[in-house]
């Protein structure tokens, strides 16, 4: 086991290595440049551009920029973004927004996926089987900024449930667009769920379970869902990732002050200082729980034991 | 384990069992097990495909009855129709009944009837693989048998796995109880599936093909440990499986099942001498003979009947060579008693 965690630990490197490159490439082949609009109407003064390159190292060859920027990276400093302040600045204040955020989603997506997912799996052919069918299409159809503006319409105004924005973020705020942001996966992990257990309710050792003489209950709930969480579980721990990543479109609907916002903000301003430095956490987060997802699996399935 | 501990066990469950024998007799119940015309169907979009269609047996303490039939026979069906866990739906009992020591289990509702899984009647399967758990350790599997039906705690129920997997013969079985069901081998696997269904000693157990997906030298084992068990415990056994080879060194008597109906029951040696149904001397001439070498093996022509639509007549009569004009119209024959406890169902047992 400790070996196959210092051994994923190290394969991290590269990938780390490998999406930062690729993303200050990308920064540098955008069109435009960082100085465009930086000076209202007018076009900045020449000493000003000139300063200004010289200061984020613009001046030299792209992979001498893209190596100052690791060398500084080494020793913690994470570099300033076009605004002067620190990037670690700036994302010690989003991250922890959009972590909320992202828990809160993956909460609603294991507990609501995976009840209804049983529900429907018990009841096959049943109504409630077909009212998670028809919801999870529903879900599955809709985009998410016009689910997301529906729920700020009913829940926000009309009924006043929750608030409309999350501007500061706060655990109470960010109910709403967590719930927006699962959505979709939600809906995946019910089908899921469904599928998975129908499949092993048929399987041998549950018709073994049965003449052991187990009560029904113990036979789904231990035997047969045991095993049918087990695609579940790597399906919500790699959907982290998509729901990070997902945040943005969520992030400018309900005016959260997360990581989404300055990726926009980053890219927009050609920022690849602020841009890659926020995509290697969002890079290290998603690595993290896949590592996680492994080991659990390794725990779930003990044919896939990591020992 | 001491040999002391399981003799002292063994001689508890004797007891236990004679006590409840006297009971059955003084009730003036005739059979451990007995199976009164059976019907089972599975209702499927395509049309109710009668699986099994008035089957009749009985099955005594130390006995060891086998059921033989082709796949589709309904030989499994019939199993765990017994054993009340058919996949319903589809699979519906439609009629019969079920006694055990006199109680028709199929009244019973699944709860009640759940508390016989294992204490009275209990059943091993074909694949030993998909038929235990994956996830769980085998120990733990076995161990829920006393943890569920007789609420013992988890080290005490522990302590008993360990008993049962020394008593099919499990090499180190303190070392491997928290080892999982991939980690062994078909035969152990199998051996542990026989742990678990006697873990609670059993009246009545019912294997499934047991030794079908074993090789041949892991097969004469198996059923060796099944017949030792039986000695020691005295419980009725039902062997169901295609291989004749199997039934002929274990069982005492044979029902051989076609098309969901028993076409012949006998005792076993009558039976292998001198078959009563057509099928049955179909069956026996289709068994590979070291002393027939060189010549060409007889199969049974044809295929069993699909049983959405099943042939008017008896069942088998459009794979029969006797077959004349009354076989083919009107209800299938019924069993009869040709010679003195051997049955047959056909117009012309015993005269082929």
């Amino acid at each position: 086991m400790g070996k196959f965690i210092v051994r994923r630990l190290l394969q991290m490197i590269p990938v780390i290595l490998g999406t930062t490159f690729l993303i200050f490439m990308m920064v540098y082949a955008l069109p435009g440049d960082p100085t465009d609009g930086r000076c209202g109407q007018r076009p900045c003064p020449p000493q000003y551009v000139e300063a200004f390159r010289r200061e984020y190292n613009l001046d030299k060859p792209v992979i001498v920029q893209y190596l100052l920027y690791l060398a500084k990276l080494l020793t913690g400093d994470f570099g300033t973004a076009y605004n002067g302040k620190t990037v670690l600045h700036e994302l010690s204040i989003r991250y922890p927004v959009t972590i909320k955020l992202a828990l809160i989603a993956i909460a609603i997506e294991a507990v609501i996926g995976i009840a209804a997912g049983i529900l429907a799996a018990i009841r096959k052919g049943k109504f409630i089987d077909n009212l998670v069918t028809v919801s999870t299409l529903l879900l599955i159809s809709f985009p998410v900024f016009v689910i997301g503006g529906l729920c700020q319409l009913v829940f926000g105004l009309q009924l006043g449930w929750f608030p409309v924005t999350a501007t500061e973020g706060t655990w109470e705020q960010l109910v709403l667009p967590g719930i927006v942001l699962a959505s979709l996966s939600v809906a995946y992990t019910a089908r899921l769920t469904r599928t998975s257990l129908v499949e092993n309710l048929r399987a041998d050792y549950v018709r073994t379970a049965r003449a052991k003489g187990l009560t029904v209950p113990r036979t789904i709930a231990v035997h047969a869902l045991r095993n049918s969480l087990i695609p579940v579980v790597t399906y919500i721990g790699a959907s982290f990732g998509a729901l990070m990543g997902g945040a943005i479109v969520t992030e400018r609907i309900f005016n959260i002050n997360g990581i989404g916002g300055y990726i926009y903000k980053s890219i927009h301003d050609r920022d690849g200082t602020a841009l890659v430095g926020t995509v290697l956490c969002l890079v290290v987060v998603y690595l993290v729980v896949n590592l996680l997802v492994d080991i659990l699996y390794g725990v779930l399935d003990p044919r896939m034991s990591h020992d | 384990m001491t040999q002391d501990v399981a003799a002292k066990h063994q001689a508890g469950v004797a007891a236990r069992k004679a006590e409840m024998r006297a009971a059955q007799l003084a009730a003036g119940v005739e059979h451990l097990l007995e199976v009164k015309d059976l019907h089972v169907e599975f209702r499927m979009q395509d049309g109710v495909a009668k699986a099994i269609n008035g089957v009749s047996f009985h099955l005594d303490e130390r006995e060891t009855l086998a059921i033989l039939g082709e796949s589709g026979s309904g030989k499994s069906v019939t199993a765990q129709a017994i054993m009340g866990i058919l996949d319903t739906p589809p699979g519906y009992v439609t009629g019969g009944e079920v006694l055990f020591q006199g109680t028709d289990m199929l009244k019973m509702t699944y709860r009640e009837r759940a508390k016989y899984r294992g204490p009275k009647i209990s059943m091993i399967f074909q694949d030993a693989l998909s038929s235990l758990n994956p996830v769980f350790p085998v120990g733990w599997q076995i161990a829920e048998m006393f943890r569920k039906h007789r609420g013992m705690n988890r080290s005490d129920a522990y302590a008993e796995a360990v008993r049962l997997m020394e008593r099919v013969k499990i090499p180190a079985a303190k070392e491997r109880v928290k080892a999982f069901p991939h980690q062994f081998s078909g035969g152990m696997r199998q051996r542990i599936m026989i742990a678990m269904a006697i873990s609670l000693d059993p009246w009545v157990l019912i294997a499934d093909e047991p030794t079908t997906a074993l090789d041949v030298t892991v097969q004469a084992q198996i059923m060796d440990l099944l017949k030792e068990l039986q000695e020691e415990s005295g419980m009725g056994l039902i062997l169901i499986t295609h291989d004749l080879g199997v039934v002929a060194s274990v069982a005492d008597r044979i029902a051989v099942m076609y098309a969901g109906r028993l076409v012949e029951t006998s005792a076993i040696g009558p039976l292998y001498a001198h078959p009563l149904h057509p099928y049955t001397k179909g069956l026996l001439e289709s068994v590979p003979r070291l002393d027939q070498k060189g010549q060409e093996l007889l199969a049974i022509g044809g295929l069993p009947p699909n049983l959405l639509r099943m042939p008017e007549g008896c069942p088998f009569n459009p794979r029969c060579r006797y077959a004349f004009d009354e076989c083919r119209t009107g209800a299938p024959p019924p069993l009869r008693e040709v010679e003195p406890g051997r049955f047959a169902a056909c117009y012309v047992a015993g005269e082929v």
